[in-house]
């Protein structure tokens, strides 16, 4: 089931057989991940099993040892890097933001591939990153210094700048470690925003299970370097997978208000009457 | 900054420039240049010999005064100050590419080894090659120093990247090194060299002539360019590698060009006046404090910086134990080194690993 | 505290006291032969006869007892004593970096010599030792503070960069003077390069107990170190009292370096490296470790001081300098394998 639902639109990223290892252990075995358009594709499994290098690899931080990676069907590392940039931005795992940077400096540096040395802030760049920091909310701090912001207006700021790259796919490396749970939501609330109402590509590694089968339109469970399922979260979010991806044992609810699945993971202490939450 | 810095937005018709500049940064870079010119005029006037301020810039602007006054102020002072000034700039924007490379704020050419890999190579050709033109020693500064980098980065790489804190470590260690062999060639090498090299050793610009300003003059035309053209590219990689490749930033060539051109600056730099240190670490601290900009900017008033501080250490060493005429390299390390005690101290922690 | 089960001391036992015999007999050959090898050469056996029965005729026995014997005595003091302060720094401040001229401390000895000597005047020798002793102190009392002042506290970087600055900024003021006061520092510029040659041996009667009661204590202390090592609560839940204690070593540290540098400059280097090879081999147990850095420490200066004499007949290069050049690289190979 892989992308079959979504060839209508032409395909614009997909990795082709995918080997990526150090000095002689390999990370991706023989990967083949083929990107919806315009769908919010999010990648889970347990630690380890080459989620972030599969992302890497795919917006070509990374080099395959075997295998390619097709941008718009070109091997996308023979491309020339600053237009790659102009169409594939990637938010990576720990974003280092250097000292003294005011937020509006920090996103304008996703402008990047579109600039010169003498041109840097054409209308086009204001307007791009404007609407960036409008998107993400954070238009208020716009010439506060990035150190006195809190981890989850920080994260804001790093998809912001990601955003005023103005590309069309958009890879993002657990955008939502360490932030508190409403903060989560309003984040990948906004991504599905980016996707839906927008028509961007998303591809989110997320470390979050629930929130993976509550926002992903296309779904990919992996393991030990390989892809072990993907499809829709109502074709392949179920307790059998689960247990054979991350050896879990728990069970998975629909809620019947709003259709999101839910996973409920049993463990050894059960309490008889209040119902369990969802983690 | 309780409030939002002024920036000045220059376009022109067809945005062939667009460019976004903080008013603070650019009113600094004035005053700074007036700085300078005023510390020139200054430093031409003093000397043994008397020149009057008013008798300078007669000079300078081309009424001659006397026979003697032309010939000091041109042929002595005029070519001593404005090596002060670009051996100055050199150092500072050494240091700051330096810093940007290893992202560590507190790396200086002197503190990783190349000043002493430059200073080694031209002590081997004064002592030992006596014969070797001078005009060669730019170029062997610039190999010694270039080796020394190489070394340091080859020996702190690891797979993950190289680290900062390495870099420098290594850097002590190997200028440690070097040092010992170039004591060793001076203590016993021939006498009458080895006192040529050691006065330039202690980083004098006292006998700076024209052939050197042209020398300094034509490299730093060509390197500041350089270091400017990459400037957005460097302050790209800042935020990482990942992020910096996927905004199409190219980052090993950027990152091997700035430590190349770092080297070189410090190269020439020191194969004309000998190793200044603690210039290129303060500086670039300094220009940031004084008005935080883009990088491209910090770089034009981190060189300001630089010309400023030489040329006033300069001044200080020839008129403040008169007739002894202190090296300009050593104050620069008196001055130098508390103030690089307060930036350890007051810097955040970010600026080590 | 030495009935507390040190890391290590378990596992080779008898290996750490077998090793003694060893190295003292290796000791015994160095010394014998740093006194033979020279511009004149003299065989072994002319050398033991000068010392066990010495005959005043005989100009090869004058030579040994009047030349060569205070220099070589002087190399094992100095060797033993910087080698045992840089182990015990080393474990003090947990810092494998340590050394005591990298944290300022023998510019901070050569500093306040030259002050005395050019801008006070003096030039009686009994003073020496103890203003370079005060002189280590003050230098080490101000890394330290800077150090601990920086974000982070005193880490291997930063007291590294720390006493970088003070160095550079002392050798720089040392140059200044120099240039003022080009008379009085024609004498002290020998003695600055650190080395072995002419030396005054007379100084060794001052300074002299000094040391011996530095080393000693040194050694003594030496298993409490270990404790110390694995950081002050811990010891201070095993009853160490660790303020004491620090300043205890301090003093040992700061008097060792101090009359070191009296006797024969700032020397670099050797604090920094016995240490660490003497751990290849008895572990970490700092009950080892500082006796053996000692004896280890003599020998390796024994050696390089006779290289330093034969390297260029008939010249000789500055001790000083062969330490840095072997000390060097090995601190490079150092931080490699260490810092990660």
């Amino acid at each position: 089931m892989s992308g079959s639902a979504t060839t209508q639109r032409m395909l614009r990223l997909e990795g082709i057989g995918l080997s990526v290892g150090y000095g002689g252990t390999n990370v991706l075995d023989n990967v083949d991940l083929a990107i919806p358009t315009g769908e919010i594709t999010i990648l889970i499994g347990p630690n380890g099993c080459g989620k972030s290098t599969l992302l890497k690899t795919m917006a070509r931080i990374l080099t395959p040892s075997k295998g390619s990676v097709l941008l718009d069907g070109k091997d996308i590392h023979r491309l020339d890097t600053k237009s790659v940039a102009a169409k594939l931005g990637l938010l990576p795992q720990g974003p280092i933001a250097p000292e003294g940077l005011t937020v509006r400096e920090l996103v304008a540096q996703g402008r990047f591939p579109h600039q010169t040395l003498l041109r840097q802030w054409t209308r086009a760049d204001e307007d791009a990153v404007n609407g960036a920091m409008d998107i993400a909310g954070i238009t208020d701090f716009a010439d506060r210094s990035v150190d006195t912001l809190s981890g989850g207006q920080r994260q804001r700021c790093w998809v912001a700048m990601v955003l005023a790259q103005e590309t069309d796919l958009i890879l993002l490396d657990e955008p939502t470690t360490f932030l508190d749970l409403k903060v989560q939501v309003d984040l990948m609330d906004l991504l599905a925003g980016l996707a839906h109402q927008r028509g961007r590509t998303l591809v989110i590694v997320l470390h979050e299970l629930s929130l993976a089968a509550a926002y992903a339109d296309y779904l990919v469970m992996m393991k030990e370097g390989h892809i072990v399922a993907s499809g829709t979260p109502d074709d392949i979010f179920t307790a059998e997978r689960l247990k054979q991806v991350f050896g879990l044992d728990a069970k998975v609810l629909r809620d019947p208000d709003s259709g999101r699945m839910v996973c409920v993971p049993s463990g050894t202490r059960m309490r008889s009457a209040t119902p369990v939450t969802a983690r | 900054m309780s409030a939002p810095a002024h920036h000045w937005v220059f376009r022109s018709k067809s945005e062939g420039i667009a460019l976004r500049l903080p008013v603070r940064a650019l009113v600094a870079l004035a005053l700074l240049t007036l700085v300078l010119l005023l510390t020139c005029c200054v430093s031409l006037a003093t000397g043994t010999y008397g020149v009057a301020l008013n008798e300078v810039i007669d000079t300078l602007r081309g009424l001659s005064i006397s026979r003697a006054i032309d010939n000091v102020v041109w042929e002595f002072r005029f070519p001593r100050t404005l090596a002060a000034a670009l051996v100055g700039a050199m150092m500072a924007l050494s240091g700051a590419a330096l810093q940007n490379t290893t992202r560590n704020g507190l790396a200086d050419p002197s503190l990783v080894g190349v000043s002493q890999g430059a200073a080694l190579a031209v002590v081997t050709l004064t002592v030992v090659f006596p014969a070797v033109s001078g005009a060669l020693r730019p170029w062997a500064a610039f190999a010694g120093a270039i080796l020394v980098a190489l070394a340091i980065q080859g020996l702190s790489h690891t797979r993950q990247g190289g680290s900062a804190i390495r870099f420098i470590l290594m850097g002590i260690g190997l200028s440690t090194f070097i040092s010992s062999i170039t004591s060793a060639l001076m203590t016993y090498g021939d006498i009458d060299r080895a006192m040529a090299a050691l006065s330039w050793l202690a980083g004098s610009i006292n006998a700076a002539s024209w052939s050197d300003v042209w020398t300094l003059g034509i490299w730093c035309a060509v390197l500041l360019p350089a270091l400017l053209a990459i400037s957005r590219s460097s302050s790209a990689t800042r935020m990482g590698e990942a992020t910096a490749v996927s905004l199409g930033v190219r980052t090993r060539l950027i990152r091997n060009l700035q430590l190349g051109i770092a080297v070189a600056l410090a190269a020439i730099a020191t194969s004309v006046v000998g190793p200044l240190g603690f210039v290129g670490l303060i500086a670039p601290h300094a220009a940031r404090r004084i008005a935080p900009a883009g990088i491209g900017l910090n770089l034009l008033i981190t060189a300001m910086v630089g010309a400023v501080l030489v040329s006033l250490a300069d001044l200080v060493g020839r008129a403040a134990f008169a007739p002894i005429q202190i090296p300009a390299g050593l104050l620069t390390a008196l001055i130098g080194v508390p103030l690089f005690i307060v930036l350890m101290v007051r810097s955040r922690s970010t600026a080590s690993h | 505290m030495s009935t507390i089960a040190a890391p290590n001391a378990g596992t080779h036992p008898v290996r750490a006291w077998s090793g003694v015999p060893v190295l003292l007999g290796v000791l015994v050959l160095a010394f014998l032969l740093h006194i033979a090898v020279g511009a004149k050469q003299l065989s072994l056996g002319t050398v033991i006869e000068a010392l066990f029965s010495f005959d005043q005729t005989v100009f090869d026995h004058v030579i040994v007892r009047n030349l060569r014997l205070p220099r070589a005595v002087l190399a094992v003091i100095v060797g033993a004593s910087l080698s045992l302060a840089g182990a015990l720094m080393q474990g003090v401040t947990r810092n494998p970096l340590a050394d005591p001229a990298l944290l300022g401390l023998t510019s901070g000895a050569a500093f306040a010599v030259v002050i005395a000597t050019s801008v006070l005047g003096l030039t009686s020798m009994i003073f020496i030792p103890w203003i370079a002793m005060l002189g280590a102190l003050g230098a080490a009392l101000v890394v330290y503070i800077i150090a601990r002042l920086v974000p982070g506290g005193a880490t291997p970087l930063s007291l590294t960069l720390s006493g970088a600055a003070i160095s550079a900024f002392l050798s720089a003021v040392i140059s200044v003077i120099h240039l003022l006061d080009q008379d009085t520092f024609e004498n002290l510029r020998v003695w600055l390069t650190g080395g072995l040659a002419g030396r005054d041996i007379t100084l060794l009667l001052y300074v002299g107990p000094p040391i011996a009661l530095a080393l000693i204590g040194g050694v003594l202390l030496a298993p409490r170190v270990t404790v110390l090592a694995m950081g002050d609560e811990v010891a201070q839940g095993l009853g160490v009292k660790t303020g004491a204690l620090k300043v205890q070593l301090l003093a040992v540290v700061v008097v060792l370096t101090a009359c070191s540098v009296a006797l024969a400059g700032p020397l670099g280097f050797i604090g920094l490296v016995i240490p660490h090879v003497v751990r290849l081999y008895v572990g970490s147990d700092y009950r080892w470790i500082v006796p053996y850095a000692a004896l280890a420490g003599a020998v390796y200066l024994l050696g390089v001081d006779t290289i330093a004499r034969i390297a260029i007949p008939p010249r000789e290069i500055s001790t000083g300098i062969i330490t840095a050049m072997i000390g060097a690289p090995l601190f490079v190979q150092l931080v490699r394998r260490r810092t990660r």
